[in-house]
């Protein structure tokens, strides 16, 4: 029994110097507010895990970004630093990191995270002290609505789902709709309601709905549901998996003359991979392409192709975006401050990024002009498939 | 199963007491004031601490405290009990999603919606009590894998968790002292749950099913009874969870939630609350302690799990039992370890 109570009290030591390093690992507090030395910039999103292609996306972009920015003489006159941690799309570690940037390295802002879920737990933190916080890639709701320190420079779902549908009936002059949302997937389900809105407004018709689950791989149900309604095109809010494999099914069928139309999560190579030719034609929309682009974003389009050897994709433009427009806000409130540079901020009117022109209305949320509407071509042949520009629509 | 267990004959009646103690110690409402001195200080203690350390270690902390609270409930069921769960995080998110509607949709108090949160987890753990009265081992570890699977599938489908896109716009209500002073009194009551006739009855379940039977211990009534007691701590935890984060999925009690916590237990070693506190603050802040590494952290998170499982198979402190030092702190009631101590000393 001795040896067992030191062994007790070598697990107490054990806590205690647990407890000591975590307190021992404190970074200091040099200020990132202050008004000499680097400005810091916090990167919040996912290095690891499932979601970490968004995070490492988006940090290319911001590296490219600071580095120009870093090169051409800093921020008011001071290098910009940017510290970064790996949430692993987690929340209790973006909590963790979110407060650690707040608190004890006083960065000037956040750039992250990637995924609207994420930022509503960061957000919060930030917003509580009076940091900015600013997403480049969530677009769900509940987010700026948290505080006045919170910000986003993507595409809307609100604002592009209806530009979507707009092209399809005006455009188009489909009139039928056949609405599929994968039922475990949030981003599909505020994106469904957000058509169903929009298409009821510009008067189309809704003519079935039917419900998947992310993972399905038989749609054999839905299909024949769909089918009998004899819509004129197929909506799909969820992702490139599910709907490779639902076009599939709707060819087997015999449904020939229907494309699907989506939102930025049919955008990936599987998309045709999965459901080969039967996926020609199909629509979605996206805030950036790298096609037939001019002027800025050409620009760095380029850039990005000699540093990183690939093409840039929405998160790595929206990132580079994001730390630009709170550079020129700090430039315009000659602080790096956030309290201080907040209102400018807020004020960000048409900037010309290179993933479009930026407003921030009222509310705070973006308004992105244009919204890029892609048309997968070459299906027959997946190797070379890919989504070409349809159409630049504007929004005001 | 290399614990050392000394609470079976713990009680040995007529045996000689050691050390005199004063008599009104004995009595249960001076023990029940010394337990409330006892929270009432570590929230003193807590709330000075508060002040002293900087917010992102006190957040480390306040995780390590809720993860303490979720994985002691684990404990009780897998570890004394010994009934292989797999769905602890099934617990823990009906216990945060109970607790966030309590708060948001129906305006109740935060304390009546940790409580409520807790008491609807408990009735689930009934409800899953129930197969574990035919099935045991790896069929009972696939039953609950399944649960926890059902819950997620019902929380994603639900209108009132608000679905996949999840349950936001709740309030932050959850500060370090509260957790600490709560993790505190899961100790305690799991220290006194294991130590009563209750506990050595759970215990004799997990040691041999059939010769616990034979000695008249109702198996069915205790391992419903651990499921109950264990989904209750998961839930106040997840009630805790949901006020710190604000915002809640079902994707975040799935399948890797659960194997988490029980990696907590096995890793501290199973069936003890010290090893289990100890597994839960090591697996809690390694990822923040690791984040020097950069891009290598979870490797080297993985790795670790390894060789500490190579090195200590029985666990961290598979065989150490913090109730005794607690008795012997605050010299509550007798034990053996008091006897053999007190004997030792006199050698």
């Amino acid at each position: 029994m001795r040896r067992l109570s030191a062994k007790g009290f070598l697990a107490l030591l054990l806590v205690a110097a647990m407890a000591v390093s975590v307190a021992g690992c404190s970074t200091g507090s040099s200020s990132g507010k202050s008004d000499n030395g680097p400005i810091k910039i916090g990167f919040l999103g996912a290095k690891t895990g499932n979601v970490a292609i968004y995070g490492l996306n988006g940090l290319k972009g911001l590296h490219m970004a600071i580095d120009e920015i870093n090169a051409a003489g800093g921020v008011l006159g001071r290098q910009i630093q940017l510290l970064e941690e790996d949430d692993a799309g987690q929340k209790d570690q973006a909590t963790n990191i979110t407060t650690k940037y707040v608190t004890a390295d006083h960065v000037a802002a956040i750039i992250g995270d990637p995924t609207t879920g994420i930022t509503r737990v960061a957000g919060q933190i930030a917003n509580s002290h009076e940091t900015v916080i600013m997403s480049f890639g969530s677009t769900g709701t509940g987010v700026v609505e948290i505080g006045p320190y919170v910000f986003r420079d993507t595409l809307l779902d609100a604002i592009a789902g209806p530009a979507m549908v707009d092209y399809a009936i005006s455009k188009k002059g489909w009139k039928n709709f056949a609405l599929v949302t994968s039922k475990n997937n949030d981003f599909s389900v505020s994106l469904s309601s957000i058509f169903r809105d929009a298409i009821k407004a510009k008067g189309g018709n809704i003519v079935v709905e039917e419900s998947i689950q992310d993972g399905d791989t038989d749609f054999s149900g839905q299909v024949t549901n769909i089918k009998a309604k004899s819509p004129d095109v197929i909506v799909f809010s969820g992702y490139y998996t599910e709907g490779g494999l639902i076009m599939k099914e709707v060819r087997k069928q015999g449904l020939n003359n229907v494309v699907m139309i989506g939102g930025d999560g049919l955008q990936g190579a599987d998309f045709w991979k999965l459901g080969g030719e039967a996926t020609e034609g199909s629509i979605s929309y996206a805030g950036f392409s790298s096609e037939q682009a001019s002027g800025k974003t050409a620009d760095f389009i380029k850039k990005f192709h000699d540093k990183y050897n690939e093409d840039p994709e929405l998160f790595a433009a929206q990132a580079y975006d994001a730390i630009y427009i709170i550079a020129s806000a700090m430039k315009a409130a000659n602080s790096a401050d956030p309290k201080v540079y907040r209102d400018k901020l807020a004020q960000t009117k048409n900037y010309e990024g290179v993933s479009g022109t930026i407003t921030f209305r009222e509310n705070r949320e973006p308004l992105k002009s244009p919204v890029y509407l892609l048309q997968v071509s070459g299906a027959k042949d997946p190797a070379s498939a890919k989504f070409t520009l349809l159409d630049k629509v504007p929004v005001k | 199963m290399s614990t050392v267990d000394n609470s079976v004959s713990g009680a040995v009646p007529g045996a000689p007491a050691p050390r005199r103690q004063p008599a009104w110690l004995k009595l249960w409402p001076v023990q029940a004031l010394l337990f409330l001195a006892l929270l009432v200080a570590v929230w003193a203690v807590t709330e000075a601490l508060n002040l002293v350390i900087p917010a992102y270690q006190g957040q480390i902390l306040l995780f390590t405290g809720i993860n303490v609270i979720i994985t002691l409930g684990l404990n009780l069921i897998t570890g004394v009990t010994g009934q292989l769960s797999l769905g602890h995080a099934a617990f823990m998110a009906i216990g945060a999603y109970a607790a966030a509607i309590c708060t948001v949709s129906l305006h109740l108090p935060f304390a009546l919606a940790l409580l409520l949160g807790g008491l609807v987890a408990a009735l689930f753990g009934v409800v899953l009590g129930f197969p574990t009265l035919r099935l045991s081992g790896d069929y009972l570890a696939i039953a609950t894998l399944g649960f926890a699977e059902i819950v997620r599938v019902v929380n994603t489908n639900l209108k009132i968790t608000n679905g996949a896109i999840g349950y936001y716009g709740i309030q932050k209500r959850v500060d370090l002292p509260l957790v600490a002073m709560l993790a505190v009194a899961a100790v305690a009551a799991m220290a006194w749950l294991e130590n009563s006739r209750n506990g050595r009855a759970m215990r004799s379940v997990r040691e041999d099913e059939i010769a616990a039977t034979a000695s008249g211990v109702n198996t069915t009534f205790y391992k419903i009874q651990a499921f109950a007691v264990g989904a209750f701590f998961a839930g106040v935890g997840g009630g805790l969870y949901a006020h710190t984060t604000t915002f809640i999925q079902p994707t975040d009690f799935g399948f890797l939630k659960s194997v988490e916590q029980l990696s907590m237990v096995v890793l501290g070693g199973m069936g003890s609350i010290a090893g289990t506190v100890l597994g839960t603050i090591v697996l809690t802040a390694a990822p923040e302690l690791l984040r020097f590494m950069s891009n290598y952290r979870m490797l080297v998170y993985g790795a670790t799990l390894i060789v500490l499982m190579i090195f200590r198979p029985g666990g961290l402190l598979g065989g150490v039992d913090l109730r005794d030092a607690v008795r012997r702190a605050l010299m509550l009631g007798r034990s053996r370890t008091v006897r053999t101590s007190v004997g030792g000393d006199g050698q």
